[in-house]
């Protein structure tokens, strides 16, 4: 038969790693390698009991295996989180649209996450870290509950810590051992945090919706124009190509025509942040 | 070019001939409703051409309410659907195919479910001769009989006469292998038919009227202009989310994809139909949902059909065909959504 856009292809549970109480880290191998660009996310499945969309979190240059970090919220991510090495789940994808890289060239970019958001993001740090002589640098503002709550502590020393990154983390609330910012994220992008031309830079921003509403306005007030700021949108998803219509906003599919959107294109239509 | 019956020929035999060989789905009356019904061939004692559009949408055979898209992780059980015909289409169901074929046939990725059974699907419509009391497509810019989209049309005119007319390829094959039956129809038959077809117009064109509506009226931006008011929130408190609008609307394509598991045990996925105004259509885990209150979920319904295709393809997802007044539980009449939008807005 033709192309069946409703199936996924099996992959089995590689490795998991624990990233808090809430959010894991799996490793999967599908049985064919699922290419994809920074941006673009899958739908994981499963079989026999539901799907989710998710964003690789690994570098889009390693193909046979992708990084999925997912946060326990309700039913489908209650089994994942329930999954063991070796055990079987669909994936389909990959989905929507990448970041478009060739507009980011030449310039700083601004990188703003918060909690499980930082997924996508570190897919797309892989990605510019990748061909790092062609942007400027990368200023990496990330947001936590806890100190207990960051994610990726085993890579955040040693593959972040590139020349030309500048890495800032903050917790709304520390602990006895925490040494850094305290408060939302959008206080690591106040000036006094964060020397950055803005003229010359695009900020990309992914996390829970509350933080997006605040950093984008927080972006726009330090003079981000709405067409330079890069929102992921979360929005329900069932298909996740265009046909079911459940992630509608406005006159796009958040699944196809996203789920990154410039803030110019979506800031007109209703309720985006909710 | 159209044809007409020969001389002692019936507009059954004709039917007979080309639905041969296909699963057929027809109109049959019961009460006094038409439903489309799903029989081995035409049975000339129970089916009909119909008046008007049956009570089921012609999507329900394209975009089954329930289908297996494959079971996970294993090759979609396909084989290629028999071939099938229905009988009696009218034309607002035939043009709820633009939106149809638009999502699943000529968007990418494509949908092989939905472009096997619409390949495999004689279309054989109709025009209408008594439309039902709630139907105003010419209100929406469609018309009451068809002139494109078909395989095959059938005009009735007074005195049991018939003109026929194909709209494709297929249908232009199929009619010339009729030719025993048919011949080219006179002049008097095609006069008769446009005749016919003027007088459905104006019954259609009447019956809009009187609940305010008309073809030259601007249903997008009255429904965009009148996103602020308070209309919204008094339709929506009689709506009880039962979503029989959208599963009866003729160009309503939104589903679920669902995974379960057969009485077997192996994993299945279906797609099937989906309502706007379930509450939780598009809540996203933690509870956030951008429509939460039914007025936003109602509005949204008109923003799909009037804003959303009018920018997307330039046409309504709403043909007039009036199924969603039937249906409705809180007897939601969008003939006068439409006109207190038109007036708010
Ligand atoms: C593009 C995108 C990328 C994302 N990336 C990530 C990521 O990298 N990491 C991460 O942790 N989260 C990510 N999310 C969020 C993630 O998809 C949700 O947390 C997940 O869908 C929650 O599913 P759940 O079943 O556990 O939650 P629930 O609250 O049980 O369900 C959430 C939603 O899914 C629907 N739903 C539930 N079960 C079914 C079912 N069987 N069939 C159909 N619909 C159902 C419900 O209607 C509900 O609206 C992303 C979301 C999007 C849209
Ligand atoms: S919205 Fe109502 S009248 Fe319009 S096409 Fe759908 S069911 Fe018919
Ligand atoms: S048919 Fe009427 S009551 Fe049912 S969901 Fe639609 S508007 Fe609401
Ligand atoms: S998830 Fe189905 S249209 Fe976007």
């Amino acid at each position: 038969m033709k192309h069946n856009p409703y199936a996924a292809l099996p992959a089995t549970v590689e490795n998991i790693i624990v990233e808090t109480s809430n959010i894991t880290t799996f490793t999967f191998r599908p049985e064919e390698p699922i290419p994809f660009k920074a941006g673009q996310f899958v739908e994981l499945s499963i079989p026999g009991f539901g799907e989710a969309p998710f964003t690789p979190s690994s570098s889009p240059a390693v193909n046979d295996v992708m990084d999925i970090t997912i946060m326990r919220v309700g039913a489908v991510t209650e089994r994942i989180h329930a999954l063991s090495k070796g055990d079987t789940v669909g994936i389909r994808g990959p989905l929507g649209q990448p970041y478009p890289l060739d507009k980011f060239k030449g310039k700083e970019i601004l990188i703003v996450g918060g909690g499980v958001g930082l997924a996508p993001l570190r897919a797309l740090f892989f990605a510019l870290a990748e061909e790092m002589d062609h942007y400027k640098k990368i200023i990496l503002r990330y947001g936590a509950r806890s100190p207990g709550d960051i994610v990726y502590r085993n890579d955040v020393a040693t593959a972040w810590g590139k020349p030309k990154v500048d890495l800032m983390l903050s917790v709304d609330k520390g602990d006895e051992g925490w040494k850094g910012n305290i408060g939302v994220v959008t206080t690591i992008l106040e000036k006094n945090k964060l020397s950055i031309n803005i003229q010359n830079s695009v900020a990309v921003v992914c996390g829970p919706p509350i933080m997006m509403k605040f950093a984008t306005i927080k972006l726009l007030e330090r003079g981000y124009a709405p067409e330079n700021i890069y929102l992921s949108m979360e929005k329900n998803m069932s298909c996740g190509i265009g046909k079911c219509g459940h992630c509608r906003i406005g006159p796009y599919y958040a699944c196809k025509d996203g789920p990154v959107f410039t803030y110019d294109r979506i800031k007109d239509e209703p309720r985006i942040w909710d | 070019m159209a044809k007409q019956l020969k001389q002692g020929c019936t507009i059954n035999g004709v039917i007979e001939f080309l639905t041969t060989g296909c699963r057929v789905y027809a109109l049959s009356q019961t009460d006094s409703n038409y439903h489309l019904t799903s029989d081995e061939k035409w049975e000339s004692d129970r089916h009909m051409l119909g008046p008007h559009r049956p009570v089921e949408p012609l999507k329900s055979i394209l975009f089954p309410p329930r289908q297996g898209v494959g079971r996970l992780l294993e090759d979609a059980p396909h084989s290629s659907p028999k071939p099938a015909a229905v009988i009696g289409v009218k034309n607002c169901d035939l043009a709820s195919l633009k939106i149809h074929d638009y999502v699943f046939r000529d968007t990418e990725p494509k949908d092989p479910y939905y472009i096997d059974l619409r390949n495999n699907t004689l279309i054989i419509s109709c025009d209408c001769s008594r439309p039902c009391d709630v139907c105003f497509c010419t209100a929406v810019g469609d018309q009451p009989f068809p002139e494109s989209g078909f395989d095959i049309n059938i005009s009735p005119l007074p005195n049991n006469q018939y003109v026929l007319e194909s709209g494709s390829e297929k249908g232009k094959k199929a009619l010339d292998s009729c030719s025993d039956l048919l011949e080219e129809a006179s002049q008097d038959a095609m006069k008769a038919r446009d005749t016919a077809r003027k007088a459905v117009y104006k019954t259609v064109e009447e019956q809009a009227a009187v609940k305010g509506l008309d073809g030259n009226k601007n249903y997008q931006n009255a429904v965009t202009g009148s996103i602020e008011s308070h209309l919204w929130e008094r339709f929506a408190e009689d709506c009880v989310e039962c979503g029989a609008c959208n599963f009866v609307c003729c160009t309503c394509h939104c589903f679920l994809l669902a995974d379960g598991r057969s009485a077997t045990g192996t994993s299945e996925r279906v797609k099937q139909w989906d309502s706007c105004l379930y509450k939780n259509f598009a809540r996203v885990a933690g509870g956030a949902n951008p429509r939460k209150y039914r007025a936003e979920r109602l509005y949204n319904r008109f923003d799909k059909k009037f804003n959303f295709f009018k920018k997307v393809l330039n046409i309504y997802a709403c043909d007039g065909c009036g199924r969603c007044i039937e249906a409705c539980t809180g007897k939601i009449d969008i003939r006068d959504v439409l006109k207190e939008a038109l007036d708010e807005a």
